[in-house]
C-alpha cells in the first residue's frame, strides 16, 4: 500500500469517527424511540453508520453503547414522567401499559442497524461464539434500562393497583381485564436474563398475585365457616377453588407453574386449613348416608395430603360398626337360620356398597375399605363361635409328608360364617321348600350371591369342607334339585379361585355318579337274580369321595350281604389293580313296612335297615339293646344312635320302633332296654292316621361315623398343617433360599384362598421341617431357609 | 298291647310269608370306594397320591378333567407303584425303579 492512499485513509478515517458520525445517527434513534416515521434513506444511513464507527474507530463501539444509552434513559425518563402524571389507579395501569407496549415494539427494530456493534464489542472481549438466541446488547441495554428506572420506580404502584383490580373483581365488580394482562406481559418482557425469562415476573408480579389471594381467603374463608357451618363452606370452597383455577388461568403467565401454584396456596388457605373441621363430620355423613356431601368432601379432601385417608378410615369403622351391631340385632334369628344370615349379610353388603357407588363414584379407595371392612364383619367370630380344637387328633390319612407334627394348634375360634353359606348353598342346590319355591334364574342369583360373599371368607377351607359334605349327600342320596346347576356351580367355584385340586375332586364326584350309572346299567344285564333290580350300587373314587373315615362294620341282612361278592366279582372283571371298601354308613334304602294300620314305604339308612331286619325273624318279640348288638354288629355309639332315631324321630308322632323303660336320650340305653316294633304305626297327617305313604327316616345321611365326626374339626387343623407344609417345600423347592419375610409373604400368597395361617402356625411348621431336615437355616442368617433335597 | 302281639306270633313259621308282611325291601343304595391297591398312597416321582391324578395331569386338565381317568397306575416287577405318566417320563432317564433301584420292568397297569 503507498504512502499517500494510507494518508488519504486516515483522513477519511476521522470523517468515520463516532464523533463524525453521530450528529446524523441522533435524530433518526430518537426517532426511532418514539415510534415516529423513518424513511427508508434514513434507516439504512444508520446502518451504514453503525458500519463505518465500528470499522475505522477503535474507540467507537463503546463511546456508540454509551451515547445511546443515555438516549434511551431520557427518553425512558420521559416516558415515565407521562405515566406518573396519572394520581387514579386505572389510569395509571393504562398509561403505564401504552408506553411499555411502545417501548416494547421499538426493543424489537432499534437493535437491528446495531448488529455491527453487538459483534465489534463482543469480538473484543471474547472469541467464542454468542449464543445466537442470546438477546442483543442493544435490546438488553433498552430493557435494563426500563427495568431500572421506570419499572423500579413504579412497580411497586403498578403491582398494588393490579391486584386492587383483582381484589375489586373477586368482590364482584368488573373492569377491563386487559389492565392486569398488560401489567403481566411487561413483566414477563422485561427480563433480560436468558436463563430465566420468567424471573422478574415470578419475583415480583406471580409471589404478589399469590400473596394477595391468600390473604383474601385468610379472612373470607374462616368467616364464611363460622357463618354458615361445614356443608355450606365446603361448596363455598369448592366453586371458589374452580373460580379461582379460571382467573389464574386468565391473570397469571400461561406455560409456567404459575397456575399451580396459585391452586395450591388456595387449597391450602381454602381447604387444608380447615380439614379437621371438615373431617370431623363425615362420620356423620357416612352413618346418615349424605351422599351428595360426601362427594363434596371428597373432591376436597383428595386436594389436600392425607386427606382421604381419615375418609377411608370413618368408611371402614362404620361399615365394621353397623355391619356388626346390625347382626348382633339379629343374632337369634340367624344363628338359626343360614338363609336369614346370608340374606342379612348380602343385605349389608348392598346398603354399603350402594354408598361407596353414591358417595364416591365406587373409587377404588373406598372400596378397598369396603372390602377391608366388610371382610371383618363377615369373619367376625362374636355372632358365631366355631371352636376349633386345640389338641391335634389323627384324622387324615396319607399326608404328602408322612409323619405328623405334634406340636401345632391354631385353637382360634372362627366365624360360622363359612358353614352357613354352605348350608345355604345347599338349600338352593337340594331339593327343598326353599329351592322349590324360586325359579332357576332366581337360584343361579342366589348362588352367585353366596359367592360373593365366599370371596370374603377367610377360612374357605372350612366352606369348601361342608359344601362337599353337602354335595356327598345330595349325590348319594340323588336329591339335587337340578343337576346342571350343580355342575355350574363347580366352575363358578373354580372361577372365584377356589383352589384347583378342590374343585377337580368336585368335578370328579359327579363324574363317578355318571360312571355308576352305566356300571349298574351293565351289572343288571349280566346279573339274572331278581334282587338285582332293587339294588343300585354307587362305585366311588375313594380319593375324591373319603375323608378318611374310618368304615364300620355292620352285619347286612342276608340278601344284601350274598350279593356283595358279585358285585365285587364283576367289578374286578372290568378293572384292574384296585380294592373295594364298602362304605355302609353311606349307603341306605327304602323298605316296606306293613303292619295292620297299613303299609308305609320308609326311606333308611342301611344302619337302620339292619337294626329293622333284625325282627323279621320275629316280629313281635321284645329284643333287647345286647341281643340287638349281636344281630347287627354295629360298634355302641352306631347303634344307639341308630335306636334313638327309630324310637325318637323328632318329627313323627307315632314311632317306628317302641322301648322300655323309655329314655331321655341314647346314652340312657342300657344291655336290657327292650325294643320293639310298634304295630299301631302309621302315618299322621292333619290329625289323621294315613293308611299308606312314604316316610324318610334318614335326616341327615352320615357322612362319617361318630368318632370321626368328633375328629372333623381337628382333622381341619391337621388339614391346615399339612397345606403349610406343602407350601413351605414347594416355595423352597423353587427358591432354595429365602429368608423369612419373603417366606411369609408367598406363603400367604399361595394359601390365601383356603385359610389364612398364623404366625405362630408358620413357625411350628418351619421347625418341623427343620427337625426332619426337609429344610434348614442358612450359616450366616438364622432368618433365612436353605432347601435340603 | 304285648299280649295281643304274642298272640299273632304262630301265623308264620316260614321266612318268606313274615319277610312279604313285615319289612321288606324295595331298594337299596350301596356305596363303595375304590382305590389302587398300592403300598404307598403316594407316588414317589411327583409326590401326589395316587389316587389323584399326577402333577402333570392335574395342570393340564382344569376343565377337561371330566371324562379323563387316563392317570393309572403301573406296578412294577418289584412291587412298587407310580403313576404311569411319572414312571414313563422316569424311565426314559433312568430304568430302574426310583425306590428300590432294580431294574424297571411292568408287572401290571392299573385300569
Ligand atoms: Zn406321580
Ligand atoms: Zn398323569
Ligand atoms: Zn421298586
Amino acid at each position: 500500500m503507498s504512502k499517500t492512499s494510507v494518508a488519504a485513509m486516515l483522513k477519511d478515517r476521522n470523517q468515520f469517527s463516532f464523533a463524525g458520525k453521530w450528529p446524523c445517527m441522533r435524530p433518526v434513534i430518537l426517532k426511532l424511540l418514539k415510534q415516529e416515521a423513518v424513511t427508508q434513506g434514513e434507516w439504512q444511513d444508520l446502518f451504514y453508520s453503525v458500519h463505518l464507527v465500528c470499522l475505522w474507530d477503535d474507540k467507537g463501539p463503546p463511546k456508540l453503547r454509551d451515547t445511546l444509552k443515555v438516549d434511551i434513559m431520557d427518553f425512558i425518563q420521559q416516558a415515565q414522567q407521562r405515566v406518573l402524571a396519572h394520581q387514579e389507579e386505572q389510569a395509571l395501569l393504562k398509561a403505564y401499559i401504552t408506553e411499555w407496549r411502545k417501548f416494547f415494539t421499538q426493543c424489537n427494530y432499534l437493535p437491528t442497524p446495531f448488529r455491527q456493534l453487538e459483534t465489534s464489542l463482543a469480538g473484543k472481549t471474547t472469541t467464542q461464539k454468542r449464543n445466537q438466541a442470546e438477546e442483543s446488547i442493544v435490546r438488553k441495554l433498552m430493557l435494563d434500562s426500563w427495568n431500572q428506572s421506570i419499572f423500579g420506580d413504579i412497580k411497586q404502584r403498578l403491582q398494588d393497583s393490579a391486584m386492587k383490580l383483582v381484589r375489586a373483581e373477586r368482590n364482584g365488580e368488573a373492569f377491563d381485564s386487559q389492565l392486569v394482562i398488560g401489567v403481566r406481559e411487561s413483566y414477563v418482557n422485561l427480563c433480560s436474563n436468558t436463563m430465566d425469562k420468567l424471573q422478574i415476573y415470578r419475583d415480583n408480579f406471580e409471589a404478589s398475585y399469590i400473596k394477595a389471594t391468600e390473604e383474601f381467603y385468610k379472612i373470607k374463608a374462616p368467616e364464611q365457616l363460622s357463618l354458615h357451618g361445614v356443608e355450606t363452606y365446603m361448596r363455598y370452597a369448592e366453586v371458589k377453588l374452580r373460580e379461582e383455577e379460571l382467573r389464574a388461568q386468565k391473570y397469571l403467565e400461561p406455560n409456567s407453574a404459575s397456575v399451580q401454584l396459585l391452586t395450591d396456596c388456595c387449597v391450602s388457605v381454602l381447604v387444608a386449613t380447615f380439614k379437621s373441621a371438615i373431617l370431623a363430620e363425615c362420620p356423620r355423613m357416612i352413618q346418615h348416608h349424605e351422599t351428595e356431601k360426601l362427594r363434596l368432601m371428597l373432591k376436597l379432601m383428595d386436594r389436600v395430603p392425607d386427606g382421604v385417608s381419615p375418609m377411608l378410615k370413618d368408611l371402614e369403622d362404620h361399615i365394621a360398626s353397623a355391619g356388626l351391631a346390625d347382626m348382633m340385632a339379629a343374632v337369634d334369628v340367624i344363628t338359626q337360620d343360614s338363609e336369614k344370615y346370608v340374606e342379612r349379610l348380602l343385605d349389608l353388603f348392598r346398603r354399603f356398597s350402594t354408598l361407596v357407588k353414591e358417595a364416591f363414584d365406587d373409587d377404588p379407595r373406598f372400596l378397598t375399605a369396603r372390602d377391608k371392612a366388610y371382610k371383618l364383619v363377615v369373619n367376625d367370630s362374636t355372632v358365631f363361635r366355631l371352636e376349633l380344637p386345640v389338641r391335634q387328633g389323627t384324622g387324615v390319612t396319607a399326608p404328602v409328608i408322612p409323619t405328623k407334627p405334634v406340636n401345632s394348634n391354631n385353637g382360634q375360634p372362627e366365624s360360622k360364617c363359612p358353614e352357613l353359606l354352605a348350608n345355604y348353598c345347599d338349600m338352593l342346590l337340594r331339593k327343598t321348600p326353599l329351592s322349590k319355591k324360586l325359579t332357576s334364574d332366581e337360584i343361579e342369583s342366589k348362588l352367585r350371591d353366596v359367592l360373593l360373599v365366599l370371596k370374603y371368607v377367610q377360612n374357605k377351607d372350612v366352606f369348601m369342607r361342608y359344601h362337599k359334605a353337602h354335595l356327598t349327600r345330595r349325590l348319594i342320596l340323588d336329591t339335587s334339585a337340578d343337576s346342571e346347576k350343580e355342575e355350574n356351580m363347580v366352575e363358578w367355584l373354580r372361577e372365584v379361585g377356589m383352589p384347583a385340586d378342590y374343585v377337580n375332586k368336585l368335578a370328579r364326584m359327579f363324574q363317578d355318579v355318571k360312571i355308576s350309572q352305566d356300571l349298574n346299567q351293565q351289572f343288571k344285564e349280566q346279573c339274572r337274580a331278581t334282587i338285582a333290580d332293587s339294588i343300585n350300587i354307587k362305585i366311588l373314587n375313594a380319593g375324591a369321595w373319603a375323608r378318611g373315615s374310618e368304615r364300620v362294620t355292620v352285619s347286612l341282612p342276608l340278601q344284601l350281604e350274598d350279593y356283595i361278592p358279585e358285585v365285587e366279582e364283576f367289578y374286578k372283571k372290568k378293572h384292574s389293580g384296585r380294592k373295594l371298601q364298602w362304605y355302609h354308613h353311606m349307603s341306605n334304602g327304602t323298605i316296606t313296612f306293613c303292619n295292620k294300620m297299613g303299609r308305609f314305604d320308609v326311606d333308611v339308612t342301611t344302619f337302620q335297615m339292619a337294626v329293622l331286619f333284625a325282627w323279621n325273624q320275629r316280629p313281635f318279640e321284645k329284643i333287647s339293646y345286647e341281643n340287638l348288638r349281636l344281630a347287627t354288629e354295629l360298634p355302641d355309639t352306631e347303634l344307639r344312635r341308630t335306636l334313638w332315631s327309630l324310637c325318637a324321630f323328632p318329627k313323627l308322632r307315632r314311632q317306628l320302633l317302641l322301648v322300655e323303660p323309655s329314655t331321655y336320650s341314647p346314652k340312657e340305653f342300657a344291655h336290657d332296654t327292650r325294643f320293639w316294633v310298634n304295630h299301631e304305626f302309621a302315618i299322621v297327617k292333619n290329625g289323621k292316621l294315613q293308611k299308606r305313604g312314604k316316610i324318610n327316616l334318614i335326616g341327615r345321611l352320615q357322612l362319617s361315623t361318630e368318632r370321626s365326626k368328633e375328629e372333623d374339626n381337628q382333622s381341619i387343623v391337621q388339614l391346615r398343617i399339612l397345606r403349610v407344609q406343602e407350601a413351605i417345600i414347594k416355595i423352597l423347592k423353587m427358591r432354595k433360599t429365602i429368608n423369612n419375610a419373603q417366606l411369609q409373604t408367598e406363603l400367604v400368597d399361595i394359601l390365601k384362598n383356603m385359610f389364612l395361617p398364623s404366625k405362630k402356625m408358620i413357625k411350628e411348621q418351619i421347625e418341623w421341617l427343620i427337625e426332619h431336615k426337609y429344610i434348614r437355616r442358612h450359616e450366616d442368617d438364622i432368618n433365612t431357609f436353605v432347601y435340603m433335597a | 298291647m304285648a299280649e295281643s302281639v304274642q298272640d299273632n306270633v304262630e301265623r308264620g313259621d316260614g321266612d318268606n310269608v313274615k319277610t312279604e308282611n313285615f319289612f321288606t325291601l324295595k331298594k337299596w343304595n350301596a356305596v363303595a370306594m375304590w382305590s389302587w391297591d398300592v403300598e404307598c398312597d403316594t407316588c414317589a416321582i411327583c409326590r401326589v397320591q395316587v389316587m389323584d391324578a399326577c402333577l402333570r395331569c392335574q395342570a393340564e386338565s382344569k376343565k377337561d378333567f371330566y371324562g379323563k381317568q387316563d392317570c393309572v397306575v403301573v406296578w412294577g416287577e418289584c412291587n412298587h407303584s407310580f403313576h404311569y405318566c411319572c414312571m414313563s417320563l422316569w424311565v426314559k432317564q433312568n430304568n430302574r425303579c426310583p425306590l428300590c433301584q432294580q431294574e424297571w420292568s411292568i408287572q401290571r397297569m392299573g385300569k
